[in-house]
């Protein structure tokens, strides 16, 4: 177990490699010079240019920017943004609000999910079913910045429910929309996944053996049911929470959280190699160690597996 | 290794937890009863420093936090703010400039020559890399401080401190504008203590301004309280404005109409047509002085400065119905042009000669096309008219559109446009001069003057790549009216020399004047007393609201 660990965490590095150097590739090959458009439409000022490309290494060629990045990295030094802010303190900024928003959208999707998607599983082919199947359909099919801005304006602006945008420090009722938003479209494939799986274990030959010896329906449920159809769904949950952090860039925008989805949004707009590169390898950190989480709860929900 | 089954539960509902607890930092409505004004804002780009800021995001805070040694008033006219006399001398190249003695900074200190000069030397050094060192470029002693590699704290030899309240500036060549130049937040005052750390003064700027700087949440709100110690003509009736930080303009909208921001100073393309009768916000439409245009630059084919060049730019101007542009692409929030200039600035006219050639005649245009085909002939398999612009902003799409559908329906050949994804990548192409099509260009003004929109765009030393004479046009005969524009002796007289050069460009057309695009603002119900200035920007001095309202 231990050893399974230290492995996976040591294979986090040449992944956190690859994607700093391609993603610092592919800002590098963005085209537009980022320096010509901090002047907007007015006539460029060489000699300021030059100046500001040489304080961000912008002149150097981009193998040398590359490996001065990841060298200033090691020394947890990210650099600064155009503006002169450290990048440090503007990911520190910006990642709480993102994190709260994520898992609220989480536990949304997770709880409401799990349950519709069991209720519907166990229920098939009721009108109750039915129902659930076409709202999750419905919320699949719509994407989200039409749920965002039908919310927004249904619930913030004319009936005055709940705010229309987070403002500052968000707590959870700031967040409540946007987390439903954001986590609406998961929730929606895990009561179909959970459903399908629900259904097809009700009739497998080991829940018929438990009903057989005389289990009660409960524990045939809880026990036999629910825990085998639970692994695709933790699945897909893990990898969902990585994609909550950095996909929240459309939420964010329209309940204006600023949160990294936003600056990460900015960043790419200014062409800020280094606050895009530091964004995206957090991202990927957090999606490599929600992965690994994911694989050991395997082992808790199926004991046949195991980590040697 | 076994966990046990409750883990996930407990995994749950440990998350559960964490959202009460996030609940703490809401809804702390403070029971404060200060009239503060809330206005739609982006992030400052650069640090809160006069000389380094360029761009609206922090711009509109700077304004607000200094004065200048003269500042505008909501129509373009130029009064003294710190300074108490600006004289003239030699022709217009030397200034005497007297200060009022009784200014001071919020910490205290006192606003001096050395607070002008010292800030304008520092802005225009390169090795400070401030993005406004260009706006000293007309100062004696600029070129010195261009290779990067002067101290940091070297001096333009142009400027020659001659008392605390008294100090004189050397341009190189004549200027009857300059005046008009020193309310542009380049020529802010700055105090001493920003040398002693420039990075730190950027996160909590120190002015002499209207207002006071209360704190910066990156990101969330820039607060700005009024500064009761302000000595000029445009004194806050409100007691603070807070710049909130928007990333989209949809939700600002949004926060508008359910009373939560009080200004916003655009509309989303979404409300552009609806806003002016959306019962849940009140708006005002006036015009501005942002003039948009589109460029062909001088060595595109069939468009050369000559005789044929000149028919065709005219023909393809009058095919464009500018009323339907305002009305049908803008929703009424633009003004068909009539010059090269806007309607807020001082020397605007709508009657200049050969002003029709902006108004919508398809006879007229054929005529002109026609007669340039006899100069030189137009291939229909091979040629088109081609609009450039950039996808990104979202009017500009359906605006170009509609441009090449006048050109095909009126003249009969091919027009189509040719959009780039992103303004960057847009403005980098027009300036490596790799475009070789019309292409979307648009002005706005730093200072309240012909000479900003004129000289800056069409004059020959603003072209290959010295200014933002973008098509490259070069012209001596308006070249020399610019200069003796510059050599005037009275405004009079500097507003007719422009107006004889507009005539030229009348004819030449190196950029097509389209629309101005009007000053708009949406504000919250209870919001009273918004007006825009020249800038298109709301006088935020100005505007109060109903506080026992909220």
């Amino acid at each position: 177990m231990g050893k399974y660990v230290l492995r996976r965490i040591l294979q986090m590095i040449p992944v956190v490699l690859g994607t700093t150097l391609l993603i610092y590739a592919l800002v590098f090959a963005l085209p537009g010079d980022p320096v010509k458009a901090m002047f907007g439409e007015k006539p460029v000022n060489d000699a300021v240019a030059a100046q500001i490309r040489s304080e961000y290494n912008l002149d150097k060629p981009f193998i040398v920017q590359y490996l001065l990045f990841l060298k200033n990295a090691l020394t947890l030094n990210f650099g600064n943004t155009f503006a002169g802010r450290p990048v440090i303190d503007v990911i520190a900024g910006a990642f709480p609000v993102t994190i709260k928003l994520a898992l609220m959208a989480f536990v949304f999707e997770g709880l409401f999910g799990v349950i519709f998607g069991i209720i519907s599983g166990l229920k098939k082919g009721t009108w109750y079913d039915s129902v659930i199947l076409i709202v999750s359909l419905l919320l699949i099919s719509v994407p989200t910045f039409v749920t965002g801005f039908v919310g927004q304006y249904l619930f913030g602006v004319k009936w005055q429910i709940l705010p229309v945008t987070a403002g500052r420090n968000p707590g959870f009722l700031d967040l409540l929309m946007p987390a439903c938003v954001l986590g609406s479209v998961s929730m929606a494939y895990i009561i179909r996944l959970t459903r399908t799986e629900v259904a097809s274990n009700k009739t497998a030959d080991y829940v018929r053996t438990a009903r057989a010896k005389g289990m009660s329906n409960r524990a045939v449920t809880m026990r036999h049911i629910l825990r085998n159809s639970l692994i695709p769904v933790v699945t897909y949950l893990g990898a969902d929470l990585g994609s909550l952090m950095g996909g929240a860039m459309i939420t964010e925008r329209i309940f204006n959280i600023q949160g990294i989805g936003n600056t990460l949004w900015q960043a790419i707009l200014r062409g800020e190699g280094t606050l895009t590169v530091s964004i995206v390898t957090l991202l990927v950190l957090v999606f490599v160690v929600c992965n690994l989480i994911v694989d050991l709860l395997y082992a808790v929900l199926d004991p046949r597996i195991r980590y040697e | 290794m076994r966990l046990p089954a409750k883990v996930l539960a407990a995994v749950v509902c440990a998350a559960t937890v964490i959202m009460p607890l996030g609940a703490c930092g809401s809804s702390s409505e403070s029971s404060q009863q200060d009239m503060i004004i809330s206005y739609y804002a982006s992030e400052p780009q650069n640090p809160l420093i006069p000389g380094d800021t360029n761009e609206t995001g922090g711009g509109h805070v700077i304004d607000m936090l200094f004065s200048g040694l003269v500042g505008y008033d909501k129509d373009g006219n130029s009064v003294n703010e710190v300074a108490k006399s600006i004289t003239a001398q030699d022709n217009n190249t030397v200034y005497d400039i007297v200060l009022n003695d009784d200014w001071t900074f919020d910490d205290g200190t006192p606003v001096t020559a050395e607070s002008f000069t010292k800030a304008w030397s520092y802005t225009a050094n390169a090795t400070n890399a401030q993005m406004e060192a260009s706006f000293f470029a007309p100062i004696e002693g600029y070129d010195d401080l261009q290779n990067g590699d002067a101290p940091s704290d070297a001096q333009l030899s142009g400027l020659d401190v001659i008392s605390d309240y008294e100090f004189t500036v050397t341009l190189s060549a004549p200027s009857a504008s300059f005046p008009i130049m020193l309310g542009c937040n380049a020529f802010y005052p700055l105090p001493e203590s920003f040398y002693d750390d420039p990075a730190a003064y950027g996160e909590h700027p120190i002015g002499n301004g209207p207002y006071k700087f209360a704190s910066w949440s990156h990101n969330q709100d820039i607060l700005v309280t009024r500064n009761d110690d302000y000595r000029g003509n445009f004194p806050a009736h409100n007691d603070g404005i807070d710049f909130v930080i928007y990333t989209d303009v949809d939700t600002a909208y949004a926060d508008v109409q359910a009373g939560n921001l009080d200004l916003l100073d655009t509309v989303p393309s979404s409300s552009a047509v609806t806003f002016q009768y959306d019962p849940t916000v009140q708006s005002v439409n006036n015009p501005g002085s942002v003039i948009q245009t589109y460029t062909i630059p001088s060595d595109t084919p069939h468009f050369g400065d000559d005789e044929e060049g000149h028919l065709r730019r005219q023909a393809i101007s009058m095919a464009i119905n500018r009323e339907t542009l305002c009305d049908k692409i803008k929703g009424g929030t633009a003004t068909p042009a009539t010059d090269f200039l806007s309607p807020t600035v001082p020397g605007y006219s709508d009657s200049l000669e050969g002003s029709d050639v902006l108004t919508y005649n398809p006879d007229k245009a054929r005529e002109l096309w026609a007669e340039a085909n006899a100069i030189f002939p137009w291939d229909d398999a091979n040629d088109v008219v081609k609009f450039s612009y950039n996808s990104d902003n979202s009017s500009a799409k359906s605006l170009f559109e509609a441009v090449s559908h006048f050109v095909t329906n009126t003249l009969g050949v091919r027009a189509e446009t040719n959009p780039i994804s992103t303004f960057s990548e847009f403005r980098q192409e027009v300036t490596d001069r790799q475009l070789k099509t019309a292409f979307r260009t648009g002005w706005q003004p730093d200072y309240p003057s012909a000479d900003n929109y004129l000289v800056q765009l069409y004059d020959s030393a603003a072209a290959d790549g010295n200014g933002s004479n973008d098509g490259d046009y070069k012209n001596a005969d308006f070249d020399a009216l610019m200069d003796k524009a510059a050599s005037a002796t009275s405004t009079a007289e500097a507003i007719s020399y422009y107006q004889q050069g507009e005539e030229i460009l009348l004819r030449d057309l190196p950029a097509t004047p389209l629309y101005y695009d009007n000053a708009v603002v949406v504000s919250a119900i209870g919001v009273q007393n918004v007006d825009t200035n020249w800038k298109n920007v709301p006088v935020l001095q100005d505007v109060t609201k109903d506080v026992s309202r909220k």
